[in-house]
């Protein structure tokens, strides 16, 4: 739960167009994967079902919760191999 | 999109990358009220929380239930009235003709009785029907199947199990049979 580090201007553009890249990325395949998942192929009827809408619910639910624990554990991963490199590195340069 | 700034390189530090990551990926900061989700034709509609309310309440299985209880009552107050004009029921050995105002009450009393007949198999069957939807998460042909098998079953224990066994097959195939027709 950190909140952003501080930026000036032409940085906070670029994370935000990061974000929205990244947010309609993440709509795109979640709409895609539910929609292989829940919705059978061929349709008969326009509305959807109860099934169907209870499915799509838990499909969103699932897609969203492990969309943001992977991608916490990512950068705690990536965090580690930082300092691991830091680490490294400040071995190193005494040798030096 | 073009951008003035484009000479200019923005580099980020990897203790940046990280922060930003963890802020932008979690969801737990964070509540997005205006989702615009973008349409391809037509204006962006976005449904109010109060309009979304009320359409999950007009497709919840209680709701449900109760319709089917009410058409299902009127249903079999139309059968009733039907089947009570087609079998008049005559009083045993009474030689004097009923009276008018005596065959409507009888009318009204099978009608009656058929009316909370109907109601009772509908809402079962509703009901049953709409929590095993719910439960497995799919809308195809064997949620119908199930329902009479198990409505079937319930009427059909009054008079015992084996009853109860052919009344679950008969109802099953029934509600398949109406089902096929109905969406094909």
């Amino acid at each position: 739960m950190a909140g952003m580090p501080p930026l000036d201007s032409s940085k906070l553009q670029l994370v935000q167009e990061l974000e929205i890249e990244m947010m309609s990325d993440m709509y795109n395949r979640m709409t895609s994967a539910c929609h292989k998942k829940c919705i059978p192929p061929k349709y008969k009827d326009a509305e959807l079902g109860k099934g169907e809408s209870v499915c799509l619910d838990r499909c969103i639910a699932k897609y969203l919760d492990i969309h943001e624990r992977i991608g916490k554990k990512l950068t705690q991963l990536s965090m580690q191999d930082e300092d691991l490199m830091k680490k490294l590195q400040a071995e190193q340069q005494p040798k030096v | 999109m073009d951008r003035q700034a484009d000479d200019k390189r923005v580099f980020f530090t990897n203790e940046e990358w990280d922060r930003l990551a963890r802020h932008l990926i979690g969801n737990s900061t964070r509540y997005r009220e205006n989702i615009i989700i973008p349409r391809m034709m037509g204006p962006v509609k976005i449904k109010t929380k109060e309009e979304k309310m009320v359409e999950a309440a007009f497709e919840s299985c209680a709701f449900k239930t109760v319709m089917s209880c009410v058409l299902g009552y009127g249903l079999g107050a139309a059968i009733g009235l039907f089947s009570a004009s087609v079998n008049p029921s005559v009083p045993v050995g009474d030689t004097k003709q009923p009276s008018a105002r005596e065959v409507l009450r009888d009318m009204k009393g099978t009608m009656v009785s058929y009316a909370k007949n109907f109601a009772l198999v509908g809402a079962v069957f509703s009901a049953v029907e709409c929590t095993i939807e719910s439960y497995r998460g799919k809308s195809d042909w064997r949620n119908g199947t199930y329902a009479g098998g198990v409505t079937g079953g319930i009427i059909g224990l009054r008079a015992g199990i084996k009853a109860g066994i052919f009344g679950a097959a008969g109802f099953a195939a029934f509600s398949t049979l109406i089902d096929y027709y109905m969406h094909s």
